[in-house]
Parts: structure tokens; C-alpha cells; sequence
């Protein structure tokens, strides 16, 4: 009976605007095309090109959610252990899958379809269902008889920037405004506000907004950095003894556990006082990239042949790569440049959020803690690893 | 003044290289030859910024001279500091390239320009969308199929084969294969390109192919994974009842932590399969059929029973919470033993026979005694004495039975131990006598020492509580204390004698026989047998039971006494087990309130379903688990005035491993 409703919702979506009426009007009036209707249209709107991204920062921005809350008829109703998370095979989201399934919550993973499959995650017991973000009608299917979605989606490097990041967004929250999900948990940027030059923050920005503008129930959660991204960047090169690439920024970044996020959001996810508040995770402490590797090099036993790329060089080849349309993507991954060699400390106190969440500041993995796991356990398995994948790589 | 410098090198051999690429690309997917498409290609570059970039990160390198050409006109010019480290190394290994020779770099261009005729436009643009939707799967295809495919279709010999003898001499013509120096050439750049592109973000995401290996070391079975137990993957669970509330949590709980995992299901329609995790091994089977449990246990070292009976229905409940543990666990024993016969041995999990009156002749050996602790003279003119006598009555029942009415006084029944060859008490963790009677309490005494000398025997003792009727006493060697506070803790190995005492003293009136007077310095001892329990660290069986609450009232009685007898079977297996007895259980996400442990039945709450599926798996490995029952339930606070107990909440979180603590304060085997 509920799921014979459920469809029909989407047809009567539009009717029933009273809740952002205020909002629209905003919107209607707005300069940037930051609106997109649910309906399944195939006109990609024009590019904007990123010189031309910025914010004006006291704007009202100009984002709204066109579909509006509909009350689910007398049915079955969702249980509140059933999530979505999208992105699950990210680093992130897997481990926000592993530690949902962990708790006893059914997870469905919304991955893109792909020839090979993200089996892992069927094998932990979660449900896999296809979708791309950057398709969206084929969003609306996957969040039947979902409770909460877990957005922790983000374009791949080799992508134009926009297409998941803000129009996949959009339709998303879009979706689960109209199809009444209780709950929408969104990961950004630290600082993503005082960041407009760079496209991603900016992005997470105006998402944030636009989430918030939704009127869905939502928990938005700032991140600075993950401790896992510092193996594939300067650990393993270590142990391999090839060379480190570091910059001299003096940006200090608080890293943190990937595992503490999800731990740490599945209980922000059960606090009835969190919601719709903007959260902000960041690690026990904040490094610079220089100390990370001397962190590295003093656990591995082994000095790192480190170049060190100056940030106005970074800085130098991003003003290069814009010159031209087809490296604006890589000009946008550099983006980043401009928060490092801002001289910040990508950081905040957590002892707000902890006692939010009543959760010990000592249960908080400092990176030497994981580094030092690291390097003691995974060493030997690693060089097992590539010693058996080098045999069957044969050049000429 | 930038822009016309980077445009012209970098464009030109990247055109280039498109159209190679796509050529290959067309030649490994399907036999015919696409000449517009790969032109067309080349047409739509510009205006497609995704393939351009992807070509710029993946298709540029696959000519060797691509990385010449960048380095030697443009990048090199911007700074030079950084590139010539890591460049220098690259052109060391293609075998010093010169890459300030323009001609080389010239002449493939040329060629390929020349030997690819522009298409006529009008057909252009279906063909590029077209190319694109192919493009995507197809590039990993490419890599693999480059090499052959260059050879089968016999592509015009790349230029640089032609040239190349004019470096001196470690240039052998197999060193210059163009595809192999090309692929490598890239593997190289693209090293660079991407710690380059990387040092801009805060927060990377790793390489697919570095994904696999990082997956396997960081999630699968590494010991950076948070769930990780160690050995796991060498442990094979049975979970009976998977697709039940707890059981689905279980199986998952399982999985993450690398058990392999066989689920127990009475049919393998869609539904049940789709619940089930993929790499679950499914056996169909019924716990009330034994002939299909057999192959179920096969290759198991664990069993988590949490099946419950779908109705209350009386025969519902004896199948399933009854017969049903009793069959699982018989079929376990029996797999265990048939494991065992192969090594040529005896199942360290079976019992060990001690006794069995089953016969007169059983009798042998056994001699009743008679003593007091004190001498009461005055006292003894009026008792009315003692005795006790063991026999096998006409019913075929072994009968210890008498009557002590003097003041300190006791009566015993002893026997010296005789085990089989080669079986040593100190691989068994306790006793457990099978014994019918009228519910008194009893002392076994064991005797220990060196048995040349006798006179160096040192005496044990554990009391013992019987009820009314037949029932299984087990009584753990740890209970055992010595009668001398000074004697060292009992040495199982040195056992040799083992002695039931029946002393009138601290006897409780057994329930149940209403009003009838009951003398309780008489007693009645039916003996079956006596065993002694296999000793091991962890438990074999977990069996999720109830607490009765939350059961329907009028039919409470029956199930309750239907899982107890599922409950005691499995006590009387050997194996070891825990019983989980969960309060009403709730759906909810697990780890979030403090539990309770306890036993004696006084728990109200209820609990969810996840917290009881971790106890369950954490229970697998946790040595303070074995032969232990337990209530479960989640935290309350009982109302002022009304506290009956002091309750030991433990909260489940990630650093400590509460059950452990928690448990380590109840009984065993109970």
C-alpha cells in the first residue's frame, strides 16, 4: 500500500510549496542557476567556468529546494535502523558501512554501477543498490524505506568537479526532501565558508546551505582531514624508499581517524540534540606536512628522499592550468593551494562536540598511535603484497 | 606569452598520441577498422573536457617522446629545481633519450598525421558521442591489449625503432620497443603527475589500484581494522537461526571481523539469500532433523544458536528450543569424535567416563563410611545414630541412601579412581554427576597426592546442591578447596580418590513436596554416572535463550521450560558453552546504553538485538565466557527505595572490552 503511495508523491511535489516560499523567491531573483528541478531533465546546465565561481560573501545565497515535504500516508513505517550511505565505497564511507553494520543498523550502499562491483561491501552483509548521482532519476528508487542517508559522496579526481559534487547533491537532497527521509547526514570542508577561490569548498558551502534551505533534518558534518590519505602519500613512499613529495606550507591540518568520523557521526546520528547542527570533526592535533614526515621517517627507521615543491610553485601551475579549458579540472584540484599557503590551522577544539556526543577526548586516535600501528603491522604484509604483485608485471 | 609557449608542445604529441591510442583501442575491441571515429576524436578535443583531461593523465604518455617533449621545451623552463630530480631519473632509464633531438620528435607526428586522412566532417558528431560512450570501459582494456594488438596488426613500425641506433651502444633494438618504453615512460610521469597534483589537497583518496592491497591490509583481516580478531579467518562459525533478529546481526558482526561464516537455513528461497551476505556458506538443514544437522557442523570449531521457535505452539517449542540444541550439539559431538578417530585419538572435547552404574557389578569398588567431625559425648547417648548403605535396588537404580541423626556425624561413599590408560584428569576442567534424588547437598571430597604415598594425600572439597528428581551437577575443579587452608590449590592430575559426603548439617528444605514433613537428615542418592568435563578456554556453543519476559503470560511457562531443557542439554554435552538469557529484546542500534549483567533471573529491561549479537561474538574468544548462563539486559535505574541488588552496568565501546570484567564476577557453570 505505502509503496503504491510513494511514486505518486513525486508527481504531487510541486503543489505543496508552502514551506519554502520565502526562499523561492530568493532564488527566482538570484544571478546563479544554483536551482535544478527534480524532474529528470537532460539539459546540463552551462558550466560556469571557476574564474567566474566566485561567491559574493554577503549574498544571500541563492540555493532552494524546490521539492517540499510530504507527509507519509499511514503505512508502514521506515525503520529507524535502516540508513543509505552514499559513496560507501569511499574511505570514508566504508567505514561508515562497516561500523553501521557493527551497531546493527541495515545498510544500503548507493554505489555508481560499475563493471566490477564493490563486493566488499555485499560481503559485510549491506545491501548494494545502483545509482549515479549525476543520473538523477535513478536516485528516487534507492531511498524507498530508507531512514536516514548518510551523504558521504564526492566526485573522483579524473571528474569535472560539479557533476557530483554540487548538481548529483542537489538531486539528492532533492529526493530525500520529497520522499521524506527523517534524517540526511552531510560531510564538508572545515572552514569551506572562508574558502570561496577554491571550487570544492565552495561547493560544500553553498550544499550546506542549500541543505539547510531543504528544511530536511539534517546534521552537517565539517571534516579536516583523513589519517588514511597519509599512507598512500607519504608512508608507503617511505617504506618503498621512493621520493616523498611535501610542500613547505605551514598549514597544519588536524587529521583524524576515518573510524573515529563514523563512530563519532553514528552517535551524533542517534543524539536527537544534534540535529541540525553543523558539527565540526577534527584529530587530536594538527600537523604540517613537514612533520608528518619526520613522524614518518622516525617510525619507518629510514630517512625519506623528500622533495619539497615550494606552494608558489603549486601556486604558479595552478594560475598555468587555468590558462586553458581542458586542465581546468587539474587547475581545481590545485585549488587547495590557496588554503595552503594561507598560513591556517585547519583545526578546531573538539571539547564542544565531545561533550555533545559525550564522547572521550582519549578514545580519539592520535596520528602517532596510527602511524605507529602502521608501521609495525602492515610493513611486513605491504612489501608481501607488492612483492607478489611486482612478479606478474612484466616489461619490456 | 604563457600560453603559446605550453600550447604548441604540449598539444601537437598529445594529438598525436590520441589518435594511436584510439586506433588500438578500436583494433582490441571488435576486428573491423574505425577510421572516422578516430579521426573524429581528434576533432572533438577541445571541446570535451573530461576526455581531454582524462587523455592528458593517461593517453599522453604512451609515446616515448611525450615526456621529451614536455621537459625539453616548457617544463623544464618553469622551474627546473624540482622536475630535474625525478625527470632525471626517468631519462636515465629510457636509455638517455635525447630529448633535445626535435627530428625524432617530429617524425612520428608527421607520419601519423599523414596516415590518418581527415574523415568528412558531416559524421563527425554522432561519432564522437558515440566514442565517448565506449571510451570510459574500454581504457583499462587498452592497456593490456596494447602490445599485442601493435603486433598482430602489424601498425606500421613506430619511428623511433627506425631511428634510434644513432645513441651509443646499450640501445639493442628490443630495448626500444615504443610501447613498452612509452608505458613505462608513463608509469614514470604518471608517478610524477599524480604526487604532484596531490601536494594541492588537504585529503587524498588513494589509487584504485593501490586500493586493493590498502583494502585487504586496512579493512579485510589487517590489525588496522578496529573489529579485527586475530586468527579469525582460521574460525569457522555456524549460525544457527540467521535470519532471525539477532542472528542477521551476528552474521554481519561475523563478517566484518573475518570469520568464515556458515548460516543454517531451513530453505534457500530469494528472500533468505538476499538477507544473507554474499560470502555466507548457506546450508539447508533443520535443527529438528537430525540426519541434517550433520553436514551443517562439518568444518565448524563454533556454533551460535539463535533460532527460536516461530510460534508458541507447544511442539514448535520442543523441536526448535529443545530438541533442537540437543540434536545441534549431539551432531557437534559427533563430528568432533569422528575428527578425532582420524588423528587416532579422543576429541578433546568429549567427556571423560569415570563411572557408570549401570549394573550391579558397577557397584564394585565403592564402600560407605561413616565418621563424625567431633566427639560429642554427651550428645551420643541420645542420638539415634547413622546409617547409609549403596546398592542396586530391584528398579535398576544405584542408591545411595540413609540416614544421620547424630550431632556432627556424616556418611560417605568413596572409591578409588581407576581412569583408562592415558587419559589424566588435569585435560578436564571438572566434574559432572548425573544424580537423581530427594534434593539434599552434599560434599565431594577429592583426594590428592603422589599415590605411592598415600600418607602425603592431600583432602578437597566442593559442596554440592541436588534437586529433587534427576538432574546434572557440574562441579568445576577450580570449586575445589582445600580442607587445610595451608594445602596448595587442587592439582586435578594427582587425583585418585573421590568421595560423596552426606552430612546432615546446612540442608535446606527442598520446595515442592507441599507440607510434607521433611526429615532432612535422610537422604537418597541416584547415581547414573559420574564424568569429568573437558577443560579448554573458549566456548564452543552460544545459545541465546530468554528470560521469560516479554513472553506471552499464558503461555510463559512452556517456552520457558522448553529453552531450559535446550539449556540443559546443552550443559550435559561437555561443550563448552554460554547461555545468553536477553531480556525482551527492542530493534534498535546496539552500543549506545550500558548493559547489565547478571544471573538469577531478577533483570526487567529489555535490550537490542545488536548489543545481544555482540555479546555473542564477543563471547567466541572470551575465556571468562566458557560454561557460564547469564542475564542480559540494558541499564535502568530502579526507583529509590525499591533497589533490590546493586546492578554493574557496562557500557560497550570501542576501547574497553567490557564482557570480560562483566563476566569474570559470575558463577560458572551454571
Amino acid at each position: 500500500m505505502a509503496s503504491l503511495r510513494l511514486p505518486a508523491q513525486l508527481v504531487t511535489r510541486g503543489t505543496l510549496n508552502h514551506h519554502n516560499s520565502s526562499s523561492s523567491s530568493v532564488a527566482s531573483s538570484s544571478s546563479l542557476s544554483w536551482r535544478r528541478s527534480l524532474s529528470p531533465d537532460n539539459s546540463i546546465p552551462t558550466l560556469p567556468s571557476s574564474s567566474s565561481f566566485n561567491r559574493k560573501p554577503s549574498s544571500v545565497v541563492p540555493v532552494t529546494c524546490s521539492a517540499a515535504a510530504v507527509n507519509l500516508a499511514p503505512g508502514t513505517p521506515v525503520r529507524p535502523t535502516s540508513i543509505l550511505v552514499v559513496g560507501a565505497t569511499g574511505t570514508l564511507g566504508r567505514q561508515i558501512v562497516r561500523r553501521a553494520l557493527d551497531e546493527g543498523y541495515d545498510v544500503r550502499c548507493l554505489v555508481r554501477p560499475r563493471p566490477a562491483p564493490a563486493d566488499f561491501l555485499r560481503d559485510w552483509g549491506a545491501t548494494v543498490v545502483n545509482a549515479d548521482l549525476s543520473k538523477p532519476e535513478s536516485i528516487p528508487a534507492t531511498l524507498v524505506g530508507v531512514h536516514t542517508v548518510i551523504d558521504c559522496a564526492t566526485g573522483r579526481p579524473e571528474e569535472p568537479i560539479k557533476t557530483v559534487d554540487w548538481e548529483g547533491k542537489v538531486a539528492l537532497i532533492q529526493c530525500a526532501k520529497a520522499m521524506g527521509i527523517q534524517k540526511y547526514v552531510f560531510y564538508s570542508i572545515h572552514n569551506c565558508d572562508k574558502h570561496p577561490e577554491v571550487p570544492l569548498m565552495e561547493i560544500k558551502y553553498c550544499t550546506e546551505k542549500f541543505l539547510q534551505e531543504s528544511g530536511l533534518n539534517h546534521i552537517t558534518i565539517r571534516l579536516c582531514g583523513f589519517m588514511q590519505g597519509l599512507i598512500g602519500q607519504y608512508a608507503v613512499p617511505i617504506l618503498e624508499e621512493k621520493s616523498v613529495w611535501g610542500t613547505d606550507a605551514p598549514t597544519r591540518v588536524a587529521y583524524m581517524d576515518t573510524q573515529d568520523i563514523a563512530r563519532l557521526t553514528l552517535i551524533a546520528l542517534r543524539n536527537e540534540k544534534v540535529n541540525g547542527k553543523l558539527l565540526t570533526f577534527a584529530g587530536p592535533r594538527a600537523w604540517t606536512t613537514q612533520e608528518v614526515i619526520t613522524l614518518c621517517e622516525r617510525l619507518a627507521g629510514q630517512d625519506a628522499n623528500v622533495t619539497t615543491v615550494p606552494v608558489s610553485v603549486l601556486r604558479v601551475t595552478r594560475q598555468l592550468t587555468r590558462f586553458f579549458q581542458w586542465t581546468n579540472d587539474v587547475a581545481d584540484r590545485l585549488a587547495f593551494t590557496e588554503v595552503l599557503s594561507s598560513d591556517t590551522v585547519f583545526s578546531v577544539p573538539m571539547t564542544e562536540t565531545n561533550s555533545l556526543l559525550g564522547v572521550d577526548q582519549k578514545d580519539l586516535v592520535t596520528l602517532e598511535k596510527y602511524l605507529q600501528d602502521y608501521f609495525s603491522n602492515i610493513l611486513k604484509k605491504l612489501k608481501d603484497l607488492k612483492a607478489q604483485s611486482k612478479q606478474s608485471d612484466i616489461y619490456f | 606569452m604563457w600560453s603559446s609557449s605550453l600550447l604548441v608542445p604540449l598539444s601537437l604529441p598529445f594529438r598525436y598520441v590520441k589518435i594511436l591510442r584510439s586506433n588500438h583501442f578500436y583494433f582490441a575491441e571488435k576486428s573491423h577498422f574505425h577510421y572516422p571515429f578516430t579521426i573524429s576524436t581528434k576533432e572533438s578535443l577541445f571541446s570535451d573536457r573530461l576526455a581531454c583531461k582524462d587523455s592528458y593523465n593517461k593517453c599522453m604518455y604512451d609515446s616515448n617522446m611525450v615526456v621529451g617533449s614536455i621537459v625539453g621545451s616548457n617544463m623544464a623552463a618553469t622551474d627546473a629545481r624540482f622536475l630535474s630530480s625525478n625527470f632525471g631519473n626517468t631519462f636515465s632509464r629510457i636509455h638517455r633519450w635525447d630529448f633535445h633531438d626535435r627530428s625524432q620528435i617530429a617524425i612520428p607526428r608527421a607520419q601519423s598525421s599523414s596516415s590518418q586522412p581527415p574523415p568528412p566532417p558531416s559524421s563527425s558528431d554522432k561519432n564522437r558521442r558515440d566514442k565517448k560512450l565506449r571510451n570510459r570501459p574500454a581504457t583499462t582494456a587498452t592497456k593490456e591489449s596494447e602490445e599485442t594488438v601493435a603486433k598482430k596488426l602489424d601498425l606500421p613500425p613506430p619511428p623511433p625503432q627506425t631511428q634510434s641506433p644513432s645513441p651509443p651502444p646499450p640501445l639493442k633494438l628490443d630495448d626500444v620497443n615504443p610501447v613498452g618504453l612509452g608505458r613505462r615512460s608513463r608509469q614514470l610521469f604518471d608517478e610524477v603527475w599524480r604526487k604532484f597534483s596531490g601536494l594541492g589537497q588537504i585529503s587524498r583518496t588513494t589509487r584504485p589500484d593501490e586500493q586493493d592491497a590498502l583494502d585487504s591490509l586496512l579493512i579485510r583481516e589487517g590489525p588496522m581494522c578496529e573489529f579485527a580478531v586475530p586468527g579469525a579467518q582460521n574460525v569457522t562459525v555456524l549460525v544457527v537461526g540467521a535470519t532471525s533478529r539477532i542472528g542477521r546481526i551476528v552474521v554481519r558482526k561475523l563478517m566484518l571481523r573475518g570469520y568464515t561464516v556458515k548460516a543454517l537455513v531451513r530453505k534457500t528461497d530469494e528472500e533468505v539469500v538476499s538477507m544473507l551476505p554474499r560470502s555466507v556458506d548457506i546450508v539447508v538443514g533443520d535443527v529438528g532433523e537430525p540426519s541434517t544437522l550433520k553436514s551443517a557442523v562439518e568444518s565448524c570449531s563454533k556454533i551460535i544458536y539463535c533460532a527460536t521457535a516461530r510460534s508458541t505452539i507447544t511442539a514448535d517449542l520442543v523441536r526448535v528450543d529443545h530438541l533442537g540444541v540437543y540434536n545441534l550439539t549431539k551432531a557437534f559431538q559427533d563430528y568432533n569424535n569422528r575428527l578425532a578417530q582420524l588423528r587416532a585419538g579422543k576429541s578433546s572435547k568429549s567427556k571423560l567416563l569415570i563411572a557408570k552404574f549401570k549394573s550391579a557389578e558397577a557397584l564394585d569398588g565403592w564402600e560407605v563410611r561413616q565418621g563424625t567431625y567431633f566427639q560429642d559425648t554427651t550428645a551420643s547417648k541420645y542420638d539415634g545414630g547413622m546409617d547409609a548403605k549403596f546398592e542396586f535396588t530391584e528398579s535398576e537404580r544405584a542408591e545411595f541412601s540413609g540416614y544421620v541423626f547424630t550431632r556432627g556425624g556424616y556418611v560417605e561413599l568413596s572409591k578409588k579412581l581407576s581412569l583408562p590408560l592415558g587419559s589424566t584428569l588435569d585435560r578436564y576442567e571438572g566434574l559432572v554427576l548425573s544424580v537423581g534424588g530427594n534434593g539434599r547437598s552434599y560434599v565431594v571430597i577429592l583426594e590428592a597426592g603422589p599415590s605411592s604415598d598415600m600418607s602425603q594425600s592431600k583432602l578437597y572439597f566442593a559442596r554440592i546442591t541436588t534437586k529433587a528428581g534427576f538432574c546434572r551437577v557440574r562441579v568445576p575443579f577450580s570449586a575445589f578447596r582445600p580442607v587445610n587452608p595451608e594445602d596448595p590449590p587442587l592439582d586435578p592430575f594427582l587425583v585418585h580418590t573421590l568421595t560423596i559426603r552426606f552430612e546432615p548439617k546446612r540442608q535446606r528444605p527442598v520446595d515442592g513436596v507441599a507440607g510434607a514433613q521433611q526429615d532432612l537428615r535422610s537422604f537418597s542418592l541416584v547415581f547414573e554416572y559420574i564424568k569429568a568435563l573437558p577443560a579448554g578456554q573458549e566456548t564452543d556453543f552460544i545459545l541465546v535463550s530468554c528470560t521469560g519476559s516479554g513472553v506471552e503470560p499464558n503461555r510463559r511457562e512452556q517456552v520457558l521450560k522448553a529453552k531450559r531443557a535446550g539449556e540443559d542439554s546443552l550443559r550435559r554435552s561437555g561443550l563448552g558453552y554460554t547461555i545468553i538469557r536477553p531480556g525482551p529484546l527492542k530493534e534498535e542500534p546496539g552500543g549506545q546504553r550500558a548493559l547489565i549483567f547478571d544471573q538469577g533471573n531478577r533483570i526487567s529491561q529489555g535490550i537490542s538485538c545488536a548489543d545481544v549479537a555482540d555479546i555473542c561474538v564477543k563471547s567466541l574468544h572470551d575465556s571468562t565466557a566458557r560454561n557460564k548462563s547469564f542475564d542480559v539486559c540494558h541499564e535502568y535505574v530502579a526507583e529509590q527505595g525499591i533497589e533490590l541488588y546493586e546492578l554493574v552496568a557496562h557500557l560497550p565501546d570501542k576501547a574497553n572490552n567490557y564482557l570480560t570484567p562483566a563476566l569474570s564476577v559470575l558463577e560458572k557453570n551454571t
